[in-house]
């Protein structure tokens, strides 16, 4: 008797070791598939960003996207990683151990995130880390995001270079410095001011489009685009369907980008050893990701149709529709969605229009739809969502449920975060000539002045 | 700078793996100096980049 019960504990302590390596593979797979995922967010913004381009700028376009994409995660790993860990509880506190879950604060940072020193082990191959580098690349690929969001608004008349240092203050330091902040369970405006943006309406989408417009007042627009008595030309791009393809790719890209949003359950690094969460370690499911995302990608487009009957702007309301409910998806029920996402789609238009009347030339409607759509999606949750638990079940006395004047709070932060760090670098970019393309370059195309190829056959001119 | 064991027979047969950077150059300075070429070579490349772009624009 005695001997089969050893035995038989030995079996299940077999098992169970069996079980933990498959959740163990299954969690480091499930990240793993959400990089891939989000690289169709960039070959969506690639087809989109080219599409809106004039022929004679095609491929001026696609390089500096391409550029952004890859400095920005190269830096992403230099040094982006670090500040997520070090920054939580900035400015009030940079000891190691200052923030409720301590693990954030220099020393922290210092331990894990930097390529170089011990910490390096978990910044390689490790057979004994099977989370730091599909956590890294699932990041990698927000902040390459945050670049490309950006990419769109400014083409035509940027400088290549010029645009890529843009690309790695915005995706390796201030939408770091928004997730450290909004996302960490150490961030201030979590444990101070309740903030909940489980999909990053704000810390990604605001802040990239409010940088975007920091960069827009000193790039100036197009030539040709507003004529001397301050009204706008319309200067269309020249393929239509690849722009409104890459916006599909966009959203197919979006399911990847808020799968990596969760934070799967039975692991050390997991909030619990059952339950799936949110990065706050409040209760969530990817079901719930199915019904509202989808949900909201239609109301986007309906709305957007309210107002335009331009494929152009109801792709771009399904794009605004995600966004305006990101910040709740993990909260809110189907209905609320419909409702939020018809009315942001059908907020983009105008909006776009009056940016437009002040003189801002954005090409692709980016401060509209990820900006303000952000702001109004971050906004949203605390009319409907006051009172949720900011953090998990482990959350100590003192840490604030969501409220509408946290998440205003948190909107007028993230709104900062992208503009002035946008407006500052580009404002010195610049004084030292390296933001805006001469007018003659602009007037004679792009392509035929710095890129060793062309797009189309020679049949395909530009107006 | 090479790399951390001459068999893995050690490590398959230990209870699981340990939590080790497994690279070329593990628990030396060579990564921290690799990644200090890294940098310079992508700032040198940025400088480059700058200056043909400038002379397109002349």
């Amino acid at each position: 008797m005695e001997d089969q019960i050893l035995a038989l504990t030995a079996e299940l302590a077999a098992i169970k070791s069996a079980a933990q390596v498959t959740n163990t593979m299954f969690a480091e797979a499930y990240y793993y598939l959400t990089i891939p995922l989000m690289v169709i967010i960039h070959a969506g913004f690639l087809l989109y960003e080219m599409g809106q381009t004039r022929v004679k700028n095609v491929l001026s376009s696609g390089i500096k996207n391409l550029l952004a994409f890859a400095f920005t995660i190269i830096t992403f790993y230099l040094f982006g990683w670090w500040f997520y860990w070090a920054l939580p509880t900035f400015p009030y506190d940079l000891a190691s151990g200052a923030g409720y879950m301590e693990i954030s604060g220099i020393a922290y940072a210092n331990a894990i995130a930097l390529p170089w020193g011990d910490s390096a082990q978990y910044m390689g191959p490790n057979m004994g880390d099977h989370s730091s580098g599909v956590f890294w690349g699932a990041f990698a690929l927000f902040a390459a995001t945050t670049a490309s969001i950006a990419s769109g608004a400014l083409i035509e008349r940027i400088q290549t270079v010029g645009f890529v240092i843009c690309a790695i203050v915005l995706g390796s330091f201030a939408w770091v410095v928004a997730a450290a902040w909004a996302w960490h369970a150490d961030g201030w405006l979590v444990t101070e001011f309740g903030f909940h943006d489980f999909g990053a309406a704000g810390l990604v989408h605001a802040v990239a489009g409010f940088f975007a417009l920091g960069v827009l007042v000193n790039l100036g627009p197009r030539v040709g685009k507003f004529n001397a008595d301050g009204s706008a030309n319309r200067i269309a791009g020249h393929n239509l369907p690849l722009t409104i393809t890459g916006l599909m790719l966009i959203i197919v890209g979006f399911f990847g980008f808020l799968m990596a949003c969760i934070i799967l359950p039975g692991e050390g690094w997991s909030w619990y050893a059952d339950a799936g969460t949110t990065i706050y370690g409040t209760p969530m499911t990817l079901s719930s990701l199915a019904f509202n995302v989808c949900l909201a990608a239609s109301g986007g487009i309906i709305g957007a149709w309210v107002f335009t009957r331009d494929p152009f702007w109801m792709m771009s309301g399904c794009l605004a529709g995600i966004i305006s409910v990101a910040s709740g998806l993990d909260v809110y029920f189907g209905s609320h969605v419909i409702i939020i996402s018809i009315v942001a789609g059908m907020l983009i238009k105008p909006c776009a229009d009056w940016l437009e009347g002040l003189g801002i030339d954005d090409a692709v409607g980016a401060v509209t739809v990820h900006g303000t759509i952000g702001l109004f999606g971050v906004i949203m949750l605390g009319v409907f969502g006051s009172g949720i638990p900011a953090l998990g079940a482990f959350a100590p006395e003192g840490v604030a449920s969501v409220n509408l004047v946290g998440q205003i709070v948190g909107a007028l932060v993230m709104f900062l975060l992208g503009f002035v760090p946008g407006y500052a670098v580009s404002w010195i970019l610049n004084k030292a000539g390296m933001l805006r393309i001469p007018d003659a370059v602009q007037i004679k195309g792009l392509d035929v002045v710095k890129v060793p190829a062309q797009a189309f056959p020679e049949s395909m001119k530009s107006k | 700078m090479g790399y951390f064991a001459d068999s893995f027979t050690e490590l398959f047969n230990a209870d699981g793996w340990i939590d080790m950077g497994m690279y070329i150059g593990a628990g030396s300075s060579m990564p921290g100096w690799f990644t200090v070429i890294a940098s310079v070579m992508l700032v040198a490349i940025l400088v480059k980049g700058n200056n043909d772009e400038q002379d397109h624009y002349k």
